[in-house]
């Protein structure tokens, strides 16, 4: 059975902000008139998995089964790409592999990025 | 992304796909935790860039190739029940890449379950949702739903009849559960109507359904259709007699 | 790409004796719960039939502590659902899953 780890089923503020942005593919393709049913970073977050479980830091059993749990406790609205990514963020940041105020930061550099192209 | 564009008359105005115009949170959140877990060690730009290329080239496309091609030549539907990562080379799937040791969800041990009349599989992995993602390529939402994985060990027949697929008492189904490195895909029975049909025209009736389990080939039908439902319903909640996973 | 954790192709060894062949009864061991135990609930204590040998490799329990493994011999162990499930309506239906050799024993 899995080990209670409620610190970790917590919401995290960084990822309920965008969360609650409301722009997963499902909804913002439409608006578009973009019919892929993938969002473009489905497959880079696909490599990421892979890559995490390659290296040792999250095996795949071990991601998945997190990844469960914040399904049902915490991203249960969410569609399913967005679920997988705020789900594997979650594991990272409560697991201090990334530091929330570090990403938060990141964020704006990569945005202010691609804005300015 | 759409990237199809025509050409209008005259050379001018070409019609471009539409793509989306704004930039989400969730795609700088992606970008964002890829760099920072690069710079922190946890893993490399270079082994990111292979495993999405590799992403980026699998899909059921091969399986649907295999399946036509084990109907119409018996010698290679023997070796691929025989062996089953060694067949697959021979249309060009290769189960090593794209470490040279395969990949740390679908491995090297592929297995191909032969359906009969009176013999039915269907796959599922009650554990994580492990899936031969080299021939059929990335999972649908449906199978690495709880929902799924927890009733069709239970309950196979309530769940494929749910898809619309009920079969006679007399079939056994059989349930395959791939809780360690084997992977599975279902060789399903040839459909009644598909004599001298080319391997081509075979293999747009094997869809991704059918290779699960979960559907049946016949002429005619070349795409599966699901209901497309947001996760409105939480994954971990579900009565032993429920609607249909998601 | 350097691997730590992903099994590579088992070589051909003779240090994991295969106790079954295909058509043995077998039940499945009801071991104390390793925390990456991939024996499910649903089979512990249940007897089946040895449906083939598949290949050799690591114990999960200790790929998952990253021990430096003993390789054992895997195999697909086919189960009435009947035997899995109290109340299972058809006597046909059929449930196949891999357990690593230490989890049988013969009935």
């Amino acid at each position: 059975m899995s080990v209670k780890r409620n610190a970790a089923l917590g919401r995290i503020a960084l990822l309920e902000a965008i969360r609650s942005e409301g722009k997963a593919w499902d909804v913002i393709a439409p608006r578009y008139g973009v019919t892929n049913p993938d969002p473009p970073w489905k497959t880079s977050l696909i490599a990421m998995c892979e890559c995490l479980s390659v290296s040792g830091t999250l095996p795949t059993l071990d991601r998945r089964r997190t990844e469960d749990e914040l399904a049902a406790a915490v991203y249960s609205e969410v569609p399913a790409p967005e679920r997988q990514l705020l789900a594997l963020v979650h594991t990272l940041l409560s697991r201090g592999l990334v530091v929330e105020g570090d990403l938060a930061s990141r964020m704006r550099t990569v945005r202010s990025r691609l804005e300015a192209v | 992304m759409q990237t199809a564009h025509k050409h209008a008359g005259g050379g001018h105005d070409h019609e471009v796909a539409p793509t989306v115009e704004e930039i989400t949170d969730f795609e700088v959140l992606e970008i964002a935790v890829r760099e920072l877990a690069i710079e922190h060690g946890l893993f490399t730009a270079q082994d990111h860039r292979r495993f999405t290329e590799w992403a980026e080239s699998v899909g059921p496309a091969a399986g649907s190739r295999l399946v036509a091609k084990a109907w119409t030549d018996p010698g290679f539907k023997a070796r691929l029940l025989d062996d089953g990562v060694n067949a697959c080379k021979e249309i060009g799937i290769n189960w090593a890449e794209p470490t040279g040791f395969g990949t740390p969800s679908d491995y090297m041990n592929f297995r191909v379950l032969e359906d009969t009349p009176r013999l039915h599989h269907v796959i599922v992995c009650t554990l994580c949702s492990c899936y031969p993602r080299p021939v059929l390529g990335m999972s649908p939402e449906w199978y690495r739903s709880t929902n799924y994985r927890r009733r069709l060990v239970r309950w196979p027949r309530e769940v494929l009849a749910e898809f619309g697929l009920i079969l006679p008492p007399e079939v056994e189904i059989r349930v395959e559960d791939s809780n360690q490195k084997c992977r599975f895909m279902v060789l399903p029975v040839r459909p009644s109507g598909t004599e001298n049909w080319t391997e081509e025209e075979l293999a747009a009736i094997v869809t991704r359904d059918c290779m699960i389990g979960v559907a049946l080939p016949r002429p005619g039908r070349t795409a599966d259709v699901h209901p497309v439902h947001k996760a409105r319903r939480p994954v971990h909640s579900s009565p032993p007699h429920g609607k249909a996973a998601e | 790409m350097k691997d730590k954790k992903t099994s590579k192709a088992p070589e051909k060894t003779d240090n994991a004796p295969a106790r079954f062949k295909a058509g043995d009864r077998v039940r499945v061991k009801d071991l104390p719960n390793m925390f990456y135990s991939r024996t499910q609930m649903y089979a512990r204590g249940v007897s089946g039939t040895i449906a083939a040998r598949t290949y050799q490799d690591l114990i999960p329990e200790d790929e998952a502590f990253n021990r430096d493994g003993r390789l054992e011999q895997y195999y697909i162990v086919r189960f009435r659902q009947k035997d899995l499930w109290e109340e299972y309506p058809s006597e046909k239906d059929t449930l196949q899953t891999e357990f690593p050799d230490r989890w049988l024993e013969p009935v």
